[in-house]
């Protein structure tokens, strides 16, 4: 236990040595009652605004690979495209170092609204490969040097970039009564050595690929996700996934609301983490206004995010049971979530959609019974964990279907930016709650669970140790949840200072973000979510290659994804 | 994969079939947790904090709380809530408010408790009804304040 | 003992006497009533089977199951085939039309035919001659055709998959099944299901008989049975999570109505033939000494026995589906070919040897 204490302690002292995105400051702002009514300008700049460097497009490449080759900048964490409407396109990029923890912002202005051109990046995190093709369907900026320029989300059929501010979406895209065309080749834009760009075509898969469609209807997909799989017999060749099945514009629709309306959205965003959605973006917002919540509010929020933690492994034991046939265990999950989702209901009025968390602290109060039924439920889940391993664990079918199926190495899962247990898995210590401790976790004691193994058994056992350690974390805070206001008074218009934040928490499934970009309205200017799920389905194709079709499942079950959070 | 041997592989297999299959025969006998809805309509009973559907509440003299000031319209994001409400003059000659129709959207709410958070008068609340599906959708537009009420005075 | 025969006896009399029908007049009419049992028993075991796995199921899931139709569900089943009935049988394009449809009658030809293998009482044996373990291992074969005819004239890639699974899974644990046959053959010498019967009810059942053999042979027919009737956790070809519904994706109505009958049945047909080659068929628990218990036993008809035994095993094979997860196909492959392949040539061996040394009961 000591040495965990020393891990957190070092940590600690690492975080406070980043220049950006510190940790959930105890030390920040005076409560927020106090402070006079004028239009929000926190005295001390907000804990979490961020300060990017400015790049040009033309040194861009080179600075991103020498911030990775000599920085050891080995994770990105997100990259946020933005409209700054005369100014230009800027394309935001986070990046980390695993082991000091130190972090990097870089932003990248282009002005050129007609064709705006930015290096790629995909050559030096895989996860790029990603997140550019989600700027480049949004706001149109092409990545020079990318592989696979497609659209990620829209129908290839899309006219114009929906994020940007001038789009005119509506106009341009009636509904339309034909099917989606998908196109069996992707674009690379390559810039020439006298500054043009030649687009040149890649095909998706070959001549000889026995391709099926696993979704978008699809029982083990999770929701709406749509692999295209190509085989070779049993045997997987590659994964093409497509996305955007279900994308509902939620960061575009956040930009014409007002704040406390934007929470109302996360909750649908990953449905297993609402709480943990919710708490992130609540936090990104009282930082910038450099509110100061209660002790109370932040021991409340802790327990409900592990309680929010324990329903989503429970959730991903039962559904993992399930794609692998054994329907038994997948209902005794059920069975038991029903407990943690009655605490919920009872305290927050809701069961998936909770709505608890809000800008200054938590809807109500904990009810009444809450702790009497947590204390309860700690038990009665470390009885059935048991059960679960009786049935499932040790199996021997499930055994031989998970041991050294769908492997990544550590390498693998930093570059594809995997968070959360599918991480873990892997070796990487990426836990934002030992990391960077935020709301509680200080003051509790608990282990960052990993494993080494990096296959889908240890990707598994993760989540079943994170449900023992969660209940841990709960047992420590439920006896002593201090006194205090559980919400603080807030201006009925809530309004955030100028500039860029940045908070995440850690979500069920891995580093959830929130980043806002402010001009001082009552609306963010940009509001982009750092999914949790869009790596874990980036990291398909590796780790499914060569895999059956059968263990394409396992490992989808495993790495865990939520589809609306990929798909915002 | 671990090292085991041919014999040992299968022991060490069957022995962890006739555990699942403990457990499940175990689980045969015990408790079936089945809510047998609708035949539990009676005693089921939803918590106090759930949020069914948007209500005004009513006194016996059929007055409400709300004032029309359309402070939950601003605040619903999805425009679930039309407050229509008219001026009028009072006896001692004060121009004053009132409400004449509160519409309320159940089929696009979802139920964030902005509008009665913003509610000054605590005129509306969440009720626990959850039957709430109708044949048509325009049906699930309900007017909240019924014929005939009025605001309740202040005492 | 009740003899069924003293009814088909009388039977046949009455129609050649009383009714005055010529020799093959009756034995026409006999045939036509015959075929009319069995598809109402068939029909009658697929409903109850139904309704037994989803209430089975249903409790080792804390669950109750049906609960609305009839008192505790027990309708349930027949509005969900009323409904198979009433719904449209979809034809689609581009598929083959012919094979298509030929399928789902394939396979449920199979399993109707050997459900007429099964012996139900002393004396009431449909299909019985001398080579009839054979005659079960050849006609159960024709199912998997129906299966890859299904798949392959569905034109989905989902279904083509599923079948080709079926097909590899099916063929190789017909090797198991029929070495576990050979092996009770070796303890009964006989291949005829009316004397395998007989047999036990005189010498007594041969899972007693044949003891640490028979009792090997009986659990690997089990997993073999339970892989060849394509169900959990051996249910790759239709694996929900993976292929939708494998083989049968594409059917709709009775088609695919058929195709869920003939799940049940072969469930049973694997059931009964457990109980018909080791659990001593229609005879009677007799325990030898105890001559009051035997006569009370041997009081309860031999129908009754055969179905109680053929449903015991039934809740056998439901209780591994509901807790087992699925295999992969190369897993189910290497479980044949790598276990059961070797133990059941070796428990043949050991079973021969016993039999040859006379250390049997």
């Amino acid at each position: 236990m000591s040495e965990d204490l020393n891990k957190t302690a070092q940590s600690q002292q690492a975080a406070s040595a980043t220049p950006a995105a510190k940790p959930a400051a105890p030390a920040a702002a005076k409560p927020a009652a106090a402070r006079p009514a004028t239009p929000a300008a926190p005295a001390k700049p907000a804990v979490n605004e961020m300060k990017p460097k400015q790049v040009e497009a033309a040194k861009l490449h080179d600075e991103l690979k020498r911030l990775h080759d000599q920085e050891g900048m080995d994770f990105l964490l997100s990259l946020t495209g933005v409209d700054r409407e005369d100014d230009g396109l800027a394309v935001v990029y986070q990046l980390e170092n695993t082991t000091t923890l130190k972090q990097a912002i870089l932003e990248c202005v282009v002005t050129d609204r007609e064709n705006p051109l930015v290096p790629s990046a995909a050559d030096l995190w895989n996860i790029a490969c990603t997140y550019e093709r989600e700027v480049y369907d949004f706001y149109g900026i092409k990545f020079t040097g990318h592989p696979d320029m497609r659209r990620l989300f829209m129908r290839e059929d899309w006219v114009g970039y929906p994020f940007r501010k001038d789009d005119e979406t509506e106009k341009n895209n009636p509904l339309r009564m034909t099917n989606e065309p998908l196109s069996d080749t992707t674009t690379e834009y390559v810039l020439t050595e006298d500054g043009k760009v030649e687009a040149v075509e890649h095909a998706i898969f070959q001549e000889d690929d026995y391709v099926i469609n696993i979704g978008p209807q699809h029982p083990s997909t999770h929701g709406v996700l749509h692999f295209r799989v190509a085989l070779e017999g049993e045997r997987i060749r590659k994964i093409d996934p497509v996305l955007g099945y279900i994308h509902r514009g939620v960061e575009k629709i956040s930009e014409k609301m007002t704040y406390p309306q934007t929470l109302a959205l996360t909750d649908r965003l990953d449905y297993l983490g609402a709480m943990q959605n919710r708490h992130a973006l609540c936090m990104c917002i009282e930082q910038a206004m450099g509110v100061e919540v209660s002790d109370r509010v932040q021991v409340i929020r802790t327990i409900m995010d592990e309680l929010q933690r324990i329903d989503s492994h429970i959730l991903f034991f039962s559904c993992l049971c399930q794609d692998l046939g054994a329907t038994t265990a997948f209902l005794y999950g059920f069975r038991d979530r029903e407990k943690i989702l009655d605490i919920f209901e009872e305290t927050c009025g809701g069961r998936l959609i909770l709505n608890y968390n809000t800008i200054g602290g938590v809807m109500a109060d904990i009810h009444p019974n809450f702790v009497k039924r947590v204390k309860e439920f700690i038990p009665y889940m470390r009885k059935n964990i048991q059960e679960y391993h009786d049935i499932f664990t040790g199996n021997v079918i499930f055994q031989n279907r998970s041991k050294g199926v769908g492997v990544l190495s550590k390498e693998q899962v930093i570059s594809f930016g995997c968070t959360g247990g599918t991480g873990r898995a892997s070796g990487w210590h990426n836990d934002l709650r030992k990391l960077r401790p935020y709301a509680a976790y200080d003051r509790v004691q608990f282990n960052e669970v990993t494993r080494t193994e990096g296959d889908s058994f240890a990707r598994y056992m993760i989540r079943l140790d994170e449900i023992l350690e969660s209940l841990h974390i709960i047992e420590q805070l439920i006896d002593n949840i201090p006194e205090g206001n559980f919400r603080e008074k807030m201006k009925p218009i809530i309004k955030l200072p100028v500039g860029q934040f940045y908070s995440e928490v850690e979500g069920s499934r891995g580093r959830f973000g929130v980043y806002i970009e402010s001009k001082g309205d009552k609306s963010p200017y940009r509001l982009h979510y750092r999914s949790t799920g869009l790596p874990l389905v980036a990291v398909m194709d590796t780790a499914c290659k060569d895999n059956m079709i059968a263990d394409l499942i396992t490992i989808g079950g495993t790495v865990d994804y939520v589809v609306p959070d990929i798909d915002r | 994969m671990e090292d085991k041997t041919y014999i040992g592989g299968i022991a060490s297999g069957i022995k962890s079939l006739a555990t699942g299959l403990k457990t499940t025969m175990r689980e045969f006998f015990t408790p079936k947790i089945t809510e047998q809805y609708p035949e539990n309509r009676q005693t089921n009973q939803m918590f106090e904090r759930f949020r069914g559907s948007l209500t005004m509440p009513h006194n016996e003299a059929n007055e409400h709380k709300c004032i029309g000031c359309g402070l939950c319209q601003m605040a619903c994001p999805n425009g679930s809530i039309k407050v229509s409400s008219e001026m009028y003059e009072t006896e001692d000659g004060k121009k004053k408010k009132r409400l004449v129709k509160y519409e309320y959207d159940l089929g696009s709410c979802m139920f964030c408790q902005l509008c009665t958070n913003a509610c000054p008068h605590g005129a509306i609340a969440f009720d626990q009804s959850y039957e709430n599906a109708v044949f048509n959708r325009a049906k699930l537009v309900k007017q909240l304040n019924r014929e005939g009420s009025k605001v309740a005075e202040k005492k | 003992m009740f003899n069924f025969t003293t009814i088909t006896n009388w039977l046949h009399s009455f129609l050649t006497t009383t009714c005055g029908f010529a020799e093959w007049g009756a034995i026409l009419t006999e045939s036509v009533l015959v075929a009319l049992v069995i598809i109402t028993l068939y029909a009658v075991f697929a409903i109850a089977l139904i309704y037994m796995e989803r209430k089975v199921c249903a409790f080792f899931q804390c669950r109750l199951g049906p609960m609305r139709v009839g008192k505790w569900g027990l309708l349930q089943v027949f509005s969900d085939v009323f409904k198979m009935l009433t719904k449209e049988i979809i034809s689609m394009r581009q598929t083959d039309q012919f094979l298509h449809n030929l399928a789902p009658f394939l396979v449920v030809m199979a399993s109707m035919i050997t459900f007429a293998c099964l012996p139900w009482n002393q004396g009431a044996h449909i299909i019985d001659f001398n080579v009839g373990v054979f005659f079960f291992l050849a006609i159960s074969s024709i199912g998997v055709v129906g299966i890859l005819l299904a798949g392959w004239s569905s034109n989905n890639k989902f279904s083509l998959i599923g079948a080709m699974r079926s097909g590899a899974q099916i063929i190789s644990y017909e090797l198991s099944i029929g070495l576990t046959m050979l092996a009770m053959i070796c303890l009964t010498g006989t291949m005829s299901f009316s004397e395998i019967c007989n047999d036990q009810y005189v010498n007594g059942w041969n899972i007693v008989r044949g003891h640490v053999p028979a009792v090997i042979a009986f659990i690997i027919y089990l997993v073999a049975g339970n892989a060849e009737c394509n169900r959990g956790p051996f249910d790759l070809p239709e694996c929900e999570s993976e292929l939708t519904a494998g083989y049968h994706t594409e059917y709709s109505g009775m088609h695919f109505g058929y195709y869920y009958l003939a799940e049940y049945l072969n469930l049973f047909i694997c059931a009964g033939m457990a109980s018909t080659i080791f659990l001593g068929g229609w005879a009677p628990l007799q325990i030898a000494g105890l001559d009051g218990f035997n006569a009370v036993m041997a009081f309860i008809p031999g129908a009754v026995w055969f179905v109680g035994k053929a449903f015991f095993v039934v809740f056998l094979l439901m209780w591994l589906r509901w807790t087992f997860p699925r295999l992969r196909i190369d897993q189910i492959l290497s479980l044949e070919w790598k276990y059961l392949i070797p133990f059941t040539m070796v428990n043949l061996v050991l079973m021969a040897l016993c039999v040859a040394m006379g250390w049997t009961f």
